[in-house]
Formats: C-alpha cells, sequence, structure tokens
C-alpha cells in the first residue's frame, strides 16, 4: 500500500512540475504545427498531393517534435539529485523508469492527440481516415515514449552530443513508422497491423525498465 | 581459448598470428580477384557485372558478423564483468562500419545496371542503411562521452538493443518481397550457385576475413595500450 | 547499525581508499574529513550502495547492506551537495510535494516554525529560483525534518552557509543525536559540532 502511495506522490510531483513548464509542451505542439505550414508551402498547395501523403506528414511531425523534449526526459531530474532521492525513497531504478515513461506518455504526448485532427483539417485528411490515426497513435507514441527513456538514459552523462539521444530514437522508431501510416493506408489490414504495433509495444515496454534502470544506475554511480 | 578474453593472453597470440593473417590476406585476394576476373564464367543474364558479387556478399556478410561479435562480446561485458569485450567493442565498430559502407557502396553500383536505379526503399537496403547507422551512432558515442566506465557500458547496452536488427536484415528476403535476390547459399539447401562461381567467392570470403582479423588485432592492440594504466 | 569492514574502493584500478571501518551506532555523529578528492562523496555513496566495494562489505542490522536495501531506505535521508528543490515552484508547494513523496505527517505550525529559525518565511510564496544559492541550501535542510528518518547522511552540509546558518543546523544535530538517530557528515572544514566520532580519509 505504501508503495502505492508513493507512485501517486510520484505523479502528483509530476503534475506540479508539467504544469509550471506547460509553456514547454505548448511549444512543441506550435513547433508542430509550425512544421505543417512549411510542408505545405514547400509541396504546393494542391489538396490532391497534400492528402495523399498527409498521414505521412503527420506522423513524420509527430515523431519529430516528441524528440525535441527528449533532453528534460530525465536530465533535470538527473542534475539536481531527484533521481536519487525518488531510488532512496524506496522505488527501484526500474520502476522509476516505468513511472518516468507514462509521465511522458501522458504528459508530453499526449497533448498531441487533442492537435491530430486540427493537422487532419489542414492536410485535408478523410474523416473515416481519423479513427485509425487516432489508434495508431496511442500506441505507437506509447512506444516512442519508451524508446525516449532508452535514448535519454543513455545520454544522461554525454554533455558533448545530445543530438545523438534523438537519433537513436528515430532510428529505433523506423518501423513504428512504417505500420503505422501502413494502418491507414491498408485499412483491411488494420487487425494484424495493429497486432504487430502491439507486440513492438509489448517488446520494447519490457526492454525499458531494465535498459533504462541500468543507465541511470551507472550514471549515478560515476556522476 | 582464453586469449579470446584475457587481454595479455590476446597479446601474445596476436604477435605470433598477425604476420600470418596480414600475409595469408595479401595472397587470398590476389587468388581471389585473379579467379574473380578471369577464371569464373559471365553470369548469363547479369553478364560481367555479376563480379561484383565477389566484393559484395563477403562484405555484407562480414558486416553481420562483426555485427554479432560485438553483440556477444557486449553480453560477456555487461553479464560476466569480462572488461576485454569493451575494448573489442571499441576496436571493432569502425570495421563493421566499413565493410557496411562497402556493401552499401558495391550494392548500389550492381543495382544500377541491373534495377535501373542506384537506390530502391526495399526491406533489405533500407536495413542494411540502418545498420550503417547504428555502427556510426556507436562510433559516435564512443567519441562523445567524457567517463570512460559510463561510455563502455552505455555502449554495450546500445549494441544489444540495435542488435534486433540483425535478424531483420538477414531474413528480410524472405520476409518480404523485395527487389533484392533470397540469400543464394544457405546451410540447409543445396546452394543454387555454380561451382565456378561458388570457387571466388569462398576464397574472397576468407581473404575479407582476414584482412578485417588483422586490422582488429592492430585496433585492439592499440586498444589494450592506451587502456594500461586501466587493466591490471 | 550501519557497520561497514575492511572497506576498499577502485576506480578504473585507481585506488580512492583503503581498508576504512566504521560503525554508525545511535545517538552518534560521525564526522568523514578530508581533502578534495579523498573520497568522501564515495564513500557516502558507497554506503547508499551507489557504488561496488572492490573489498569489503558493509551490513545493516547484522544483515548484508544489498540484502536488506529498501529496509535500510526506509530509515536513512541523504542530503547531496546539489539541491533538489524545483526552481520553477514556489517554497511552499515544494514543501508540500515533498510531504507528500515522503509520506510524511508533519503538521504545518511544525514546518512554520522550522522556517522561521532558518529565517525562509518571508519567501514562502516566492519561486525558488529567486532565493538565493545559501537560502536554497537551508531549504534543503527542511528535508531532513519533514523526511523524519533515523538516518541522517549528509554531503558537504555547511558549504556557502553563514555562521549563523550552521549554528542552527549544529543545534538540530544535537536534537537528533538526544532522540537516539545518528548522523555522518562530510567536511573539509572545521566547524563546531561536536562529533562523537572523526574518520579521516
Amino acid at each position: 500500500m505504501i508503495i502505492l502511495n508513493k507512485v501517486i506522490s510520484f505523479y502528483y510531483r509530476e503534475y506540479k512540475l508539467n504544469l509550471s513548464g506547460f509553456q514547454d509542451i505548448l511549444t512543441n505542439i506550435i513547433f508542430f504545427f509550425v512544421s505543417i505550414f512549411i510542408f505545405i508551402f514547400s509541396i504546393g498547395p494542391d489538396k490532391e498531393t497534400i492528402s495523399s501523403i498527409g498521414i505521412g506528414i503527420v506522423w513524420t511531425l509527430l515523431l519529430l517534435s516528441s524528440t525535441l523534449s527528449l533532453r528534460k526526459f530525465y536530465q533535470d531530474d538527473f542534475e539536481n539529485g531527484n533521481l536519487l532521492i525518488m531510488h532512496l525513497n524506496g522505488l527501484s531504478f526500474g520502476l522509476i523508469a516505468i513511472l518516468k515513461t507514462f509521465s511522458h506518455f501522458i504528459f508530453v504526448q499526449m497533448p498531441f492527440l487533442f492537435s491530430i485532427p486540427i493537422a487532419c483539417i489542414l492536410l485535408n485528411i478523410a474523416n473515416h481516415d481519423l479513427i485509425y490515426l487516432f489508434s495508431s497513435f496511442v500506441i505507437g507514441s506509447f512506444i516512442l515514449s519508451c524508446l525516449g527513456s532508452i535514448s535519454s538514459s543513455m545520454n544522461l552523462m554525454n554533455k558533448r552530443n545530445f543530438l545523438l539521444g534523438s537519433i537513436i530514437v528515430m532510428i529505433f522508431s523506423v518501423p513504428i513508422i512504417i505500420f503505422s501510416v501502413g494502418i491507414v493506408n491498408l485499412e483491411e489490414n488494420f487487425n494484424s497491423l495493429i497486432s504487430i504495433l502491439f507486440g513492438i509495444l509489448l517488446i520494447v515496454f519490457a526492454i525499458n525498465p531494465w535498459a533504462s534502470g541500468l543507465c541511470i544506475r551507472l550514471s549515478l554511480e560515476n556522476n | 581459448m582464453m586469449f579470446l578474453v584475457n587481454p595479455g593472453k590476446f597479446n601474445k597470440v596476436a604477435d605470433y598470428v598477425f604476420l600470418p593473417v596480414l600475409v595469408s590476406s595479401i595472397i587470398l585476394f590476389s587468388i581471389g580477384l585473379i579467379f574473380a576476373f578471369y577464371l569464373s564464367p559471365d553470369d548469363y543474364q547479369q553478364g560481367s557485372t555479376v563480379r561484383i558479387m565477389y566484393v559484395h556478399v563477403p562484405s555484407a556478410w562480414l558486416a553481420l558478423l562483426t555485427y554479432a561479435i560485438m553483440t556477444l562480446y557486449s553480453i560477456c561485458g555487461l553479464a560476466f564483468r569480462i572488461p576485454f569485450g569493451f575494448i573489442i567493442n571499441t576496436a571493432v565498430a569502425p570495421i563493421g562500419a566499413v565493410f557496411t559502407l562497402i556493401c552499401i557502396i558495391s550494392g548500389s553500383l550492381w543495382g544500377k545496371p541491373m534495377w535501373g536505379t542506384w537506390w530502391v526503399w526495399d526491406a533489405r537496403l533500407t536495413s542494411v542503411a540502418i545498420l550503417f547507422i547504428i555502427y556510426l551512432i556507436i562510433i559516435f558515442m564512443n567519441l562523445s562521452f567524457e567517463n570512460r566506465i559510463v561510455r563502455e557500458k552505455v555502449v554495450a547496452i546500445f549494441i544489444l538493443v540495435g542488435s534486433v536488427n540483425l535478424p531483420i536484415v538477414k531474413f528480410s528476403v524472405d520476409w518480404w518481397n523485395t527487389l533484392h535476390q533470397p540469400a543464394t547459399i544457405s546451410k540447409l539447401s543445396k546452394p543454387s550457385i555454380d561451382p565456378s562461381m561458388m570457387t571466388p567467392l569462398i576464397i574472397m570470403t576468407f581473404a575479407f576475413i582476414m584482412i578485417g582479423i588483422a586490422i582488429a588485432i592492430l585496433r585492439i592492440k592499440t586498444e589494450i595500450i592506451s587502456r594500461k594504466s586501466y587493466l591490471s | 547499525m550501519i557497520l561497514v569492514k575492511d572497506l576498499s574502493i577502485e576506480r578504473s584500478n585507481k585506488k580512492i581508499f583503503e581498508n576504512v571501518n566504521l560503525s554508525v551506532g545511535s545517538g552518534k555523529i560521525i564526522l568523514l574529513k578530508g581533502k578534495n578528492g579523498s573520497g568522501k562523496t564515495t564513500l557516502l555513496k558507497a554506503i547508499l550502495n551507489l557504488i561496488e566495494p572492490s573489498s569489503g562489505a558493509i551490513y545493516w542490522k547484522g544483515k548484508l547492506l544489498k540484502k536488506n536495501l529498501y529496509n535500510f531506505f526506509n530509515h536513512v535521508t541523504y542530503i547531496a551537495d546539489k539541491t533538489s528543490s524545483l526552481s520553477k515552484l514556489s517554497v511552499q508547494e515544494n514543501i508540500n510535494i515533498w510531504k507528500k513523496i515522503f509520506l510524511s505527517n508533519i503538521s504545518n505550525s511544525q514546518v512554520d516554525n522550522i522556517l522561521k529559525t532558518l529565517k525562509l518565511n518571508t519567501y514562502l510564496n516566492q519561486n525558488v529560483n529567486s532565493l538565493s544559492f545559501g537560502e536554497i541550501k537551508k531549504l534543503e535542510f527542511l528535508r531532513l525534518i519533514i523526511e523524519n528518518k533515523k538516518i541522517w547522511i549528509l554531503d558537504e552540509p555547511f558549504s556557502n552557509l553563514d555562521d549563523e546558518s550552521i549554528h542552527i543546523i549544529g543545534q538540530t544535530f544535537e536534537d537528533h543525536r538526544s532522540k537516539e538517530g545518528s548522523i555522518i557528515f562530510s567536511s573539509h572544514q572545521e566547524s563546531e559540532i561536536n562529533v562523537s566520532e572523526k574518520v579521516l580519509l
């Protein structure tokens, strides 16, 4: 029961933290929309073209904008010592990684969910595709959160070249992009593709606490 | 077999082995190239361009083999706390990257006359490109961390996570319909390749392995010397 | 309660310290003294099981610390040389968060009293990043009271503090000692605190 209380208070802290940094989350979303504008200006306002590549654009930009804030994933808590305090408070490193991943999913990825319908209007995406986009995004963004947790914990001690962290996420998100965009384009395969995505999610979710926990521990040890 | 995990013994074995390996790689290369250019027949479909295969296929195999070796040594380093594993990881990554690059370049040179394009986005080519980028990330990670202990362990974890790409590269031609032809040589079935082409391919493969081992020995020895103060 | 036996630590095959023996009983204040780089922080981290010792062992209540880790963590407060308060939030919000995280049942008036003695009560609704560094450091000591644990481990607690605050913290230490608590802290400078054991590193 105590551990449940600690988890709840962990999320209370995350909520307070994200509420005070709300403009950061908003900046991510503004980045998302501005890049949609840039895309439309660069390929021309032709309706047919835009709606044929719209899904791909939405997914690419969602990926790029969610990797923008990766540096914040663990870095702040690592530098002011809160990761250590959470650990001393009785949460193992793996559990911290899982909780942080959910927190990233809720506070950073979910706001994008609300911006998808607007993006669909801007990009002329048909209404019946929206439901596929939503379902693939909910699963895909959670995979992105797990990957983000792994890559940003790897780069905690990397003071010189943090862009590597974003590249790692982007490299491993290739299958997610393929299958998520495939869901919308091949609607008859919806069930099989969504189960592949779900399978990837389970694998990444299983690796995440091990890899992130090990990396956090290593960085704290040698800091 | 202790020389595979112990730096001191590795140094001793490497001193004996280095010259024979280097010489045999030069000999094998000259024989293999003679076979490849003069003694092997043209393909009835592909004409003379089939000779690119003698570079393309061995380098592709070695790119995968190098990554597999790195994965094994990462497990050794992380699970059994053998520091030699991390030395191998640091030393061998650029070699794998170069093999992958050779594979990609020779492949696209081959693809231009055969498929009419330098590059297509099919599963095999994409996964090999990703393998190349993973190698690059490993090299850059090795360069950008300041703390040695964190660096080698984090790189090992990354290698383990990245090893999911290996089966994708290997089986991409079987799992998806790709432009790339399926593997011609496999253990379970009779190879679908003529013996006259098989000989130079095998010779070239061994030549590549030997040159890879020679460079790896040099790099591993440098790596060991640079950490002399840490190892007992 | 904590028993450190023949502890030696190597990092990158370089010996940091060798054969340190230490026993922390209740009602004891232990000072780790040494120059910069002598391994004070490393020893504290080893006690918190963050660093693997190359030889020797640490025991908690007679059992190996590693086997009994989370039980140990239930009894220990660690204050690093960093400040863990969230700089974007106000002092009051930080205190609320700490109270929730550490499941503390400390009353508001108690917190007010401590804030008054630390001279922080006027900043209650200000953001932490508008405070001076010494004040943020003082705020950090509030965690000792909020967590209400038996063992306090502090890393360089007196850096950046004026004499008056050091005096207040010394009194807090005495209070804690009289309540059968124990304290380990590291320092490179002399202080007026009456320690029961000094370990030179």
